[in-house]
């Protein structure tokens, strides 16, 4: 489980983030939600201590994240990009940036797990559609074992059909037990996959609790 | 009145050739002048502001090679040393302390690289010999550790979601930049490295042209050449290699997290 307890992020004289706490749990997706600017990406980067709060503190499961190895932390938190960023030259390379001793049949798993059955392991990552390569993301991420993915706008750059695989592999990741913390500012797409939500606006929080329930999520329909 | 100079130097000018070349700034400030260039002006500032600093620098050097010996050639060569680092800790804007890490790189380029040729006995650890020795190899670690400044400083802006994408994956910051950080020295490698290869085929080298005007046969002046090459190959490798390790570390805090750098 991670919490956020009355966390603030000051960046110059912008309060990005003010006195956010909640509580994002384990084997749940969780959507960080609200309009643009209202601070859901920074939240997102203080989860696996890409940065760190100005104030309050972020606890995953009870211990405050600056007691954990931060390696091993981002190792068990891991992350996903808005945009696909891929980091080698072919896909078994790309998939073993993290985990460099992945045999060929650990990647052939792990690409089944991210939607991408028999993609060829020498396929330049240079030729792959934006839906594949944010799937392969995926694929790496899920590489080194995390209890928990933080995906920050999956797939605001791509397609409506890209979008959609990438949303099946998240759904099937959830019911398989991983927690996923989802930053999205499509409503439709937070009802599709949340089971709770936190709602943004100008850096506080104005909602949380269940998706079903949600006020701010209801507005999508 | 002879425009050579008499004695041991068969090529070298005298006052009066010196005085004769003047002639040379006159075709260039007819050219720009004709041309509406609007460099006049410029070209004349910089022609006497050529010569009074090589006045200046010759009878600096005339001093210290006959009064100062090798402590005051060492000094010398860390003044340059220091003048380098600024320049070079100029390009790195956006990585922390970029001229503390240029002084490091380049210390370390022209100490490995003057000690070895000192202690292996191929130059003498004399005044006339370090001063322009240490010259070039303090010019060669400042262009190398300049590049790869440059270089680290702007991929740690434009590469920031790969590197971070590495981070993310667990990886220690040392390996989220390393692909960069090799990308930068290979840069600061490269020219050199063309420059070795097409040395004599292009163009004669300075060590090899100063030997030859100064009457020194030609295969005697390849070997200083040859050794030049090298010298300056391995300084801007050391500095650059060091310059890049120091750097790199620099652009991430304790919690190994990207500095969000000015750049």
């Amino acid at each position: 489980m991670l919490v956020l307890e009355d966390v603030c992020v000051v960046r110059g004289t912008t309060t990005v983030l003010s006195d956010v706490s909640a509580v994002l749990a384990t084997g749940r997706c969780t959507a960080i939600a609200g309009p643009s600017g209202a601070g859901k990406s920074t939240l997102l980067r203080l989860l696996d201590r890409l940065l760190e709060p100005t104030s309050g503190r972020v606890t995953f499961h009870g211990a405050p994240l600056p007691s954990y190895d931060v390696l091993e932390l981002r190792r068990r938190v891991g992350l996903v990009q808005q945009a696909p960023v891929l980091l080698a030259e072919d896909v078994l390379a790309d998939l073993r940036v993290g985990r460099p001793g992945l045999t060929p049949d650990e990647a052939a798993a792990l690409l089944a797990r991210a939607g991408l059955e028999g993609l060829p392991m020498d396929r330049e990552t240079s030729s792959l559609s934006g839906g594949e390569a944010q799937r392969l993301c995926l694929a790496r991420a899920l590489a080194v074992g995390p209890e928990v993915l933080l995906l920050d706008e999956p797939t605001s750059a791509l397609d409506a059909v890209a979008a959609q695989s990438v949303e099946r592999v998240v759904r099937s990741l959830v019911a398989d037990g991983l927690t996923a913390v989802l930053v999205s500012h499509d409503l439709r797409q937070a009802r599709r996959l949340a089971d709770d939500v936190v709602v943004l606006r100008g850096g506080r929080v104005v909602e949380s609790g269940p998706a079903s329930t949600s006020q701010y999520l209801a507005g999508a329909s | 009145m002879t425009l050579l100079a008499s004695g041991t130097h068969p090529s070298v000018p005298s006052w009066w050739g010196v005085a004769a070349s003047v002639l040379l700034v006159v075709v260039t400030v007819a050219v720009v002048v004709r041309e509406q260039l609007g460099l006049g002006r410029e070209v004349l500032v910089a022609c006497v502001r050529a010569i009074v600093q090589l006045v200046a620098v010759g009878a600096l050097l005339g001093v210290l090679f006959t009064r100062a010996g090798l402590p005051g050639s060492l000094l010398w060569v860390a003044g340059m040393v220091a003048v380098g680092a600024r320049v070079a800790g100029g390009r790195g804007r956006g990585v922390p302390r970029s001229t503390w890490v240029a002084a490091i790189a380049i210390t370390a380029g022209v100490v490995a690289t003057l000690g070895l040729l000192v202690v292996a006995q191929v130059i003498d650890a004399q005044p006339r010999v370090v001063v322009p020795v240490g010259g070039m190899v303090v010019s060669a670690a400042t262009r190398g550790t300049s590049v790869v400044l440059l270089r680290i400083a702007e991929q740690s802006v434009t590469a920031r979601r790969q590197i971070e994408a590495r981070l993310a994956l667990g990886l220690p910051a040392a390996l989220a930049f390393a692909p960069h950080r090799r990308t930068a020295l290979r840069t600061a490698l490269v020219t050199d490295i063309d420059q070795v290869k097409t040395v004599g085929l292009i163009s004669l080298p300075g060590a090899m042209t100063g030997l030859l005007l100064a009457g020194v046969d030609p295969l005697t002046a390849i070997r200083y050449q040859v050794v030049v090459m090298y010298m300056l190959l391995s300084a801007v490798a050391v500095a650059g290699v060091v310059a890049s390790r120091l750097a790199s570390s620099r652009l991430f805090d304790d919690a190994q997290r990207l500095l969000e750098t000015v750049a």
